[in-house]
Formats: C-alpha cells, structure tokens, sequence
C-alpha cells in the first residue's frame, strides 16, 4: 500500500473517531421530525432499540379525474422496518410492489450540530442502500444476471436547522445500475436534492424535496422529482401527507425513474406512517 | 503475714483484676456526624432491616450504581440485560439529599434546594436515605392501589421488585441485582450528620441523661421514615386554576428542572418539551383542555402504560409539587407564550 494512501486512510480512519468523540457533546435536536423528508432519507436516525415501522402509499396522478378517484384507485406501497443499532447508526429494510423491489439501506451519522463552545454547523450523516428488482426477467429465454437486477445508492445528507422552524438539506447523491435500459442512459446517476421543514405549529410541519439530476444522464421522458408535504406528528407517530411526482419510494425510483411532469400536473398523492417502537433499553 | 492476711490480699487483688478486666474489656461507643442512622437506632434497640446489608464490596456497590444510572451494568461476562427498555431509576429518583429539613415536607425548600444544588425536581422520593426509611409506597398509594403495593409498604426490597416491574414497565430482578441495588442504597444513608441535629442534641445522644426511647425521639423528629404521600386532582375549574398568583421565575425553575428532566431530546418521553416559543403556546393553549395535555391534568393524575404504548408519566403529589407550584409553572408557561 501506498504511503499516500495509508496516509489518508488514517487521516478517515481519525476523521470517523472524531466525529464519535463530537458526538458526545452534540444538542441540536430533530433537525427534521422524522428519517423521511418525503421521498427520500432525513439527516435523522433511529434512538438506539428503536425499531421504526414505516408504511407509504403513492397513489396515481390527481389529473386521472374522477373516473380513477383522482389516482386513489391506483397505489403503490412500500412497507419497511428501520432499527437503531446506536444513536448514530441506523439499518433499515423495505420491500415495495413497484417492479416487487426490495431494498436494504445503512445509515451513519458522523457529525451532529452543535451550538455554543465548539460548535459544528451543520448534521452530516451518510446513506448507502442497494435494491433488487424481483420481478420475472422479462426476456427468460437469453442469459439473465442477477446482477442486473441490483441498484446502489450513496447519499450524503448534510442539514442544518437554522432556528426551532426552519431546517434545510443538502443530499448530493450517486444511483448505480448495474443494468440500463438504452446505451444513452449512464449507469452512474448523479444528482443533488435539496429539502426543507418548515414547523408551521407544534404538531404541523410542512416540508418538501427536490432532486436536480445532472443533464444526460437519463432517457426521455424522465424528469426530476419534487414533492411538497404536510406532517403531523402525535404520540409515537409521525403522519406524511405529500403530493409529488414520484411513485417509487427508493432512490433508485424517484431519482431516475420519475415519468411525471409537474409542469403538466401531473402530481400524485401520497403518505408516510411511521411508528416507533421500542425494542430495547438505551443510556438516557 | 497470716494465713487470713494473705486471704484478704488475694480476695483484694482478684477484685482489681476484675475490675480492671471490666473496664478495659467495654468500649464505649461515641456517636459523631458519620455514624450511620441505622446502626445508632440499632444500639437504641431498633431491629435492623433485612433490606439493610451489614457487609458490602466497592465492585457490588459499583454494579448497583450501574444499574440503578443506567438500567444495566458491565459484569465480566458482559453486559447484562436492561431492566426496563423505557426507564432508568434516576428518570424518576434523585440519589442525593434533596432537601435540608429532613424533618418535614416542604415543597418550597425542597425547590430551593434543587435550583441550588441544580438537581432534577422529580416526583418519587430520593434513593439517598431510603434505607433508613420504614415504610414506602405508603398513604395514597396504598389507598389507590390497594394490593399491589401493600407487600412493598413494608419491604424496601419488594418495593424495589415493584418499581422494576409496575413503575419502570419493566422485569423482575435477579438476586445478584437486587443484592447490589441494596449494596448501592446503603452507600448513600443517611448519617447522624445529615439530619441537622445541634451540639446539644448530639451530646444528649452520647450522654446517659436521656433513656433510650427519648434518644430515638430526638433522631425521629428530624428525620421522616416516611414519605408522605397525598394525591389531589386538578382544579375544578381549569381557567381559574388553584386561585393562587403564580411566580413565573419559581415556574421556570419547575419547568427546566421537572419537565425537562424526562421531555428533553432524547429523553425518556417522546414528548419533548423545548424552550420554543410554539411549545409554550402550544402547552398555554392546553391549560384549559381537557386532557393529559393540560399541564393541571398530567401533573395531578399523571398517565397510564398502555399496550403498545407502555411509556407513561406519574403524577405529582402534593408533597412533592404544591398547588402554589403548579401555579408558579402555568405562569411561567403564560409568559413564554406571549
């Protein structure tokens, strides 16, 4: 190995301990009520034995009219269990019925704001999942890889919540597929989210995301995903009401996949419900 | 010298050995500040607790400390299970002395205390001392829950099992916990110092002008064996309150070291309590409500573990916040809220 190398991998290596010792002195709180923004993660994670079980809904587009119920007949679901393994590191599993996907994500914070004496600015905390695609190859007669049903997402989130109302994200983000469907689309997607809660009440949020995807990366026809929500927050649960663009509830979905255009109308309703559970005790 | 001079010397000198033997065989016993209570209530002729260990070791009172800060505790085959997944003792007890008069409940001095000492304002009673008590659970909560707490009214250990299991929502202890929760408990007793006794009085207690009985008078005037324990309900009429003029700097107070102590960030409650403007309005505009979000409600009833939900907060009692107090915190809340 390197110097060079050993070098800087020491350096990430005392960076990632820091970061830990920093963790003891942190007390900016919540910067976002829950783990989910709208569609994609939160800066936030799981209390350590906290088991979070989240259910999601993306109905079709409000503009089917009445015929469709205004899209409500047409869902896709997500169902999902994030557990804190510590404070600072989350793990995570869900299985959606878009394209049958399941997917697995970890989630570490490394830093956590912090005002006063040495104050850090903003929350940073890093997002990896993958997602498998489970539906029949759709061509079973020529040499199928399982490989190509595999998606990768790195994320990192870095917030900051500027007052008690007001938090703001950042998410530049990386997509990976290992298999596209046209030789203009890129395998590795990148893109930038930017998020926002703004408390409208104690209980009452409102909050919303967007992710710019850089210029040919994509096939036509695929547009960057926006969604404004509304959340309320009760005992042990967190309520999400949001309409968006998207249907997919993974990365991999609402970043390279979204079929909705906004500037056409084409929004769909849609909720989060998660609920808190604890399953062991912590240092309080 | 003749046989019965002789006699007379022997006699003489078997007396002073005697005598001798007596004296230095009997060491009186002085009572200072550090002697603990229980053992001079156990020289007075009071019968020492099973609940009370006569030995203990630094590892076991360690363990216990662990276990009762931190639910569980770093034994040498690793760390053991949590106690109860939602609380730790100290969500609800203080571990040290909370009050100076330990003579009489005064919620006043008692609040006093804790913004001097900068101590959480709880509602159980403190683990510092509660060795030398004699009954606990006692008053309304025998009244209100009858059965389940009569056995532990007169065992400290069973009261321990209670809290663990009913309180804390949590398990039964194991022997080897209970043994060093109790190893804990006796490390911080009371002490003859503690109780705020004057020269005189501790020299009556080392004298032989007072019997016995009136010495364990003097040592339970200034010390309650007991907590006393009665429940009240909120104001009948929310708006007006208790009718008293609150304090809003006393209601702060309350707020930071009471409220605050369970509804922080990461505290025990989901319910977090912060300092923001909207959780002041939100807590006023609850005041008049009819529901646990009223601060009258919660503090006077408290909640119930429910399933699913098995967090919950005990009440306050009035020996441990005055109606006063309760209108010291609506106060303060009013004008956070402005």
């Amino acid at each position: 190995m390197a110097p060079r190398m050993i070098r800087n991998l020491t350096i990430v290596v005392l960076l990632c301990l820091c970061s830990q010792v920093i963790q003891a002195q942190y007390f900016i709180h919540k910067t976002f009520r829950d783990t989910r923004v709208v569609n994609g993660h939160s800066v936030e994670t799981n209390n350590e034995g906290v088991a979070k079980f989240i259910i999601s809904h993306r109905f079709g587009t409000i503009s089917s009219g009445p015929s469709e119920f205004f899209g409500l007949d047409q869902a896709t679901m997500r169902i999902g269990m994030d557990y804190g393994i510590k404070d600072w590191a989350t793990v995570g599993i869900g299985r959606s019925t878009f394209e049958k996907t399941l997917d697995g994500f970890v989630k570490v914070r490394f830093l956590r704001q912090k005002s006063g004496e040495k104050s850090i600015p903003i929350t940073l905390t890093g997002f990896s999942s993958i997602a498998v695609n489970t539906l029949p190859y759709p061509d079973p007669t020529r040499e199928n890889y399982f490989t190509s049903r595999l998606f990768f997402t790195n994320q990192i989130l870095i917030a900051r919540k500027f007052s008690d109302g007001f938090s703001l994200q950042l998410m530049p983000t990386m997509v990976h597929r290992n298999l596209v469907g046209t030789l203009v689309e890129k395998n590795d997607v990148f893109s930038c989210g930017m998020a926002f809660r703004y408390q409208l009440s104690r209980s009452w949020a409102l909050s919303g995301e967007y992710y710019y995807v850089l210029p040919d990366q994509l096939a036509a026809g695929r547009y960057n995903a926006a969604a404004l929500g509304f959340e309320v927050e009760t005992r042990g649960h967190v309520f999400q009401f949001q309409f968006g663009n998207a249907i997919g509830m993974v990365e991999k979905f609402f970043i390279t996949e979204t079929s909705s255009d906004i500037t056409k109308g084409d929004f769909h309703f849609g909720f989060n419900i998660t609920r808190d559970f604890k399953l062991r005790g912590r240092k309080y | 010298m003749s046989m019965k001079d002789l006699r007379y010397i022997l006699i003489l000198l078997a007396l002073l050995m005697l005598s001798s033997w007596d004296y230095s065989g009997t060491e009186k016993v002085i009572f200072d500040e550090s002697t603990p209570l229980m053992l001079l209530k156990s020289s007075l002729g009071k019968e020492i607790p099973s609940h009370y260990l006569k030995e203990t070791n630094p590892k076991e009172t360690e363990i216990g400390r662990q276990l009762i800060f931190e639910g569980r505790a770093q034994l040498e085959k690793g760390k053991s299970d949590y106690i109860s997944k939602f609380y730790v003792c100290t969500s609800c007890h203080n571990t040290v002395k909370e009050n100076i008069d330990l003579g009489k409940v005064d919620q006043e001095a008692r609040l006093d205390y804790a913004i001097a000492n900068n101590l959480p304002y709880l509602q159980a009673s403190t683990f510092w001392g509660v060795v030398n008590r004699e009954i606990w659970y006692n008053d309304d909560y025998v009244k209100k829950y009858g059965d389940l707490v009569i056995k532990a009214s007169k065992s400290l250990k069973e009261s321990i099992q209670l809290c663990a299991q009913e309180c804390s929502q949590g398990r039964v202890l194991e022997d080897w916990e209970m043994q060093a929760m109790l190893a804990y408990l006796k490390s911080i007793e009371v002490r003859l110092g503690d109780i705020g006794l004057t020269d005189s009085q501790l020299a009556s207690l080392n004298s032989n002008e007072l019997d016995q009985s009136e010495k364990l008078r003097i040592i339970d005037e200034h010390y309650l064996v007991r907590s006393p324990a009665t429940f009240s309900e909120p104001p009948a009429d929310k708006k007006e309150g208790y009718g008293m003029k609150g304090i809003p700097e006393r209601g702060k107070a309350i707020y930071e070291l009471g409220c605050q102590h369970c509804h922080k960030e990461d505290g025990v409650s989901d319910l977090v309590l912060d300092n923001a403007k909207k959780t002041f309005n939100w807590l006023k505009k609850n005041i008049t409500a009819d529901s646990q979000y009223s601060i009258y409600q919660i503090v006077r009833q408290g909640t119930y573990a429910s399933h699913g939900h098995r967090e919950y907060m005990p009440h306050y009692t009035q020996e441990k916040m005055s109606d006063q107090q309760l209108e010291d915190l609506r106060s303060y809340i009013v004008q956070m809220a402005r």
